[in-house]
């Protein structure tokens, strides 16, 4: 579909009409320079020139928290009732930057492999994705893993340029909403000038890169299980899961029933868990099989470069650098990666 | 590049129950009872030998559980469970009559069709019976399918002995090679004492033709596996059931992956070669607790 621009003098009705109609979850300042995805009360409280988000948008399909269904307890030998809970209210996720929509598509991949994750997909066909173009800092390596152009997975995608925004249509869905809402133009010569000028110059501000190319990742773990990489690794971390907490492709779950102080109802909802806890992988019976230190801490990179990306055929990894920015003991997901291809030693 | 998926509405059930009534309740040790169970509307579980299903109560939470039962044994079910914790102790205190949340049949269960024509050796330790119970109880409605059939047993005490009276009657049983051991005996115990692996020099195995199915706690896996070796088994013909946290069943949570490999999806049921090259697979390197 053809590219159209957003006048600066039409953004702002765009934004007030989509509000009008539509919850809209998207980026706002939650304290100076801390920003998260959260449902807005109006176009005001957006924030399109931000870095980079503390948690991921994938919370908007895949909450912290999410109700499988409700159940509430028989009486006398009747069957308890369950309620299946599916959220599939429409709504808008806006200013998703390339590497959270590339997060995105890999979690539809993820819920898709062998069954149907039916909560993800609820809320995922709910959504129309507005993306905006980013602005990266000295974290971000989305060049390195590929994820720096996006590949598809929004309904529309906003570059800033001169003229206002650069609008790429991303699918029939897009299309009908700027058809209905957006009051636009075609795009000039001068206007795909600059959209490919913001492309470039970002891609030059990021300075984080791998060493090695990502297609070889595999291969690098694959040689590295008793690197000295690990041990070193493991002796920084803390086990505190704020890596797998913050990252857009990171998906484990526990499953907990909540009960009311009457034991009579209750939710069954699954929560972000962490394989970098303890007790991630302990049995009934008291055996650990990821009970040392080490062992947790390589398989978050086993996972990410390895694991899912042999079944996959790329990284588990956006390179949006939020483990490395959220990681209490510095450690850089990049950093230990070029250790590894650099053999090892310290 | 997205691997974009048809939300079907069969697939909202993934994680919802379905309320199964249980029939009666066996108590087979101070730790362990049998429950029998029914789906709604004599509708059959549909498993295979070595698989297993999600089992919960609400308020306590769901567990992963093996059947013990034969798909053979009727449109009914059964589930051997220890008392471990909340939720298995919960279970333990239902009566008939109670509902129960199963989800499943999960799982890879054991590839019979490669041990048709074979001898067949379960090596079964403490409540690893259990799975292997659905195995040998679905091969001896079929006995024809393997030629000599051989199952080694062991426990930790006499007392810990599950489905005594099946074990008799596999030990009366003319088709089958029966071994018992405890690691220790009480008064009344006449038959051998040991850890499984001194059973292995009573039985006389014709290692080409022998297919292995092995199901007990890890520390088991590497010492009958040395045995399995030294026998001469083909490596290929040994299949071990692995133990792990699930949450799911479904290949989502992440809890029971072992290297690439999602127990609840791959497994539980593997061939030695496909664990060999699993690094994370029989090691508990961690100390228990």
């Amino acid at each position: 579909m053809t590219p159209v621009v957003l006048e600066a003098s039409a953004v702002a009705p765009f934004w007030e009409q989509l509000f009008q109609r539509y919850r809209v979850m998207g980026p706002k300042e939650k304290e100076p320079g801390f920003y998260v995805f959260d449902w807005l009360s109006g176009p005001g409280e957006l924030v399109l020139d931000y870095v980079t988000t503390i948690l991921p948008p994938k919370k908007a399909f895949f909450p912290p928290r999410d109700v499988l269904f409700r159940f509430e307890q028989g009486r006398n030998g009747t069957p308890p009732k369950v309620e299946p809970i599916f959220e599939q209210e429409p709504f808008l996720l806006v200013g998703v930057h390339p590497c959270d929509l590339a997060g995105i598509a890999l979690l539809d991949w993820a819920f898709s492999q062998g069954h149907v994750d039916p909560h993800w997909w609820a809320r995922r066909e709910a959504a129309t994705i507005i993306g905006v173009n980013c602005f990266p800092d000295e974290y971000c390596f989305c060049t390195s893993v590929g994820t720096c152009r996006p590949g598809g997975g929004y309904d529309l995608f906003l570059t800033p340029i001169e003229a206002g925004y650069f609008v790429e249509v991303g699918s029939e869905k897009g299309q009908r909403l700027l058809e209905a809402y957006a009051q636009r133009r075609p795009p000039e010569p001068n206007d795909f000038r600059d959209a490919e000028r913001f492309w470039r110059e970002k891609e030059e501000r990021i300075s984080r890169r791998l060493k090695t190319p990502a297609y070889a990742l595999p291969l690098l773990l694959d040689a590295s299980v008793e690197s000295p990489v690990w041990e070193r690794t493991a002796q920084r971390c803390y086990s505190c899961g704020s890596c797998t907490t913050v990252c857009p492709t990171c998906f484990c779950f526990d499953v907990v029933d909540e009960l009311t102080l009457d034991l009579r109802k209750g939710e069954r909802v699954r929560r972000w868990d962490s394989c970098q806890f303890l007790d991630f992988a302990r049995v009934a019976g008291g055996q650990n099989f990821r009970g040392e230190r080490v062992a947790r801490t390589r398989h978050r990179w086993y996972r990410k470069f390895y694991y899912l990306m042999a079944r996959y055929g790329r990284p588990f990894c956006t390179g949006c650098g939020r483990c490395a920015r959220a990681c209490t003991a510095n450690i850089g997901l990049v950093e230990v990666l070029n250790e590894l291809a650099e053999g090892g030693e310290p | 590049m997205i691997a974009r998926a048809t939300f079907e509405s069969s697939e909202r059930t993934l994680y919802i129950p379905t309320l199964a009534t249980l029939l009666r309740v066996e108590t087979l040790t101070a730790t362990e009872k049998l429950f029998e169970l029914a789906l709604p509307n004599g509708q059959a579980l549909g498993h295979w030998p070595g698989q297993f299903v999600e089992v919960s109560l609400f308020g306590y939470g769901e567990a992963p559980i093996s059947l013990c039962s034969a798909p053979e044994d009727g449109p009914t079910f059964q589930l051997c469970i220890r008392r471990v914790g909340t939720l298995t102790g919960a279970l333990h205190r239902l009566e008939p009559g109670a509902f129960v949340g199963i989800r499943g049949p999960f799982g890879k269960g054991f590839p019979v069709e490669a041990m048709e024509g074979k001898d067949l050796l379960v090596v079964a330790g403490g409540i690893g019976l259990a799975p292997l119970r659905s195995l040998i109880r679905h091969i001896l409605a079929h006995r024809e399918k393997v030629n000599r059939f051989l199952i080694l047993y062991g426990a930790k005490h006499p007392s810990e002995l599950l489905f005594r009276p099946e074990l008799e009657e596999w030990e009366a049983r003319e088709d089958v090679e029966f071994h018992v051991t405890v690691d220790r005996p009480d008064e009344g115990w006449k038959g051998h004492v040991g850890v499984i692996t001194t059973l292995f020099p009573k039985v006389d195995l014709d290692s080409e033709r022998t297919v292995a199915a092995v199901v007990g706690p890890p520390v088991m896996y590497r010492f009958v596996l040395l045995e399995l070796l030294a026998k001469g088994i083909p490596l290929n013909q040994i299949y071990f059931s692995l133990e792990r946290r699930m949450k799911c069943g479904v290949g989502k949570c992440g809890h029971c992956q072992i290297n690439g490999v999602y127990v609840c999806q791959d497994g539980p049921v593997f061939s030695f070669p496909a664990l060999k090259v699993l690094w994370e697979a029989v090691e508990a390197r961690a100390p228990v607790r």
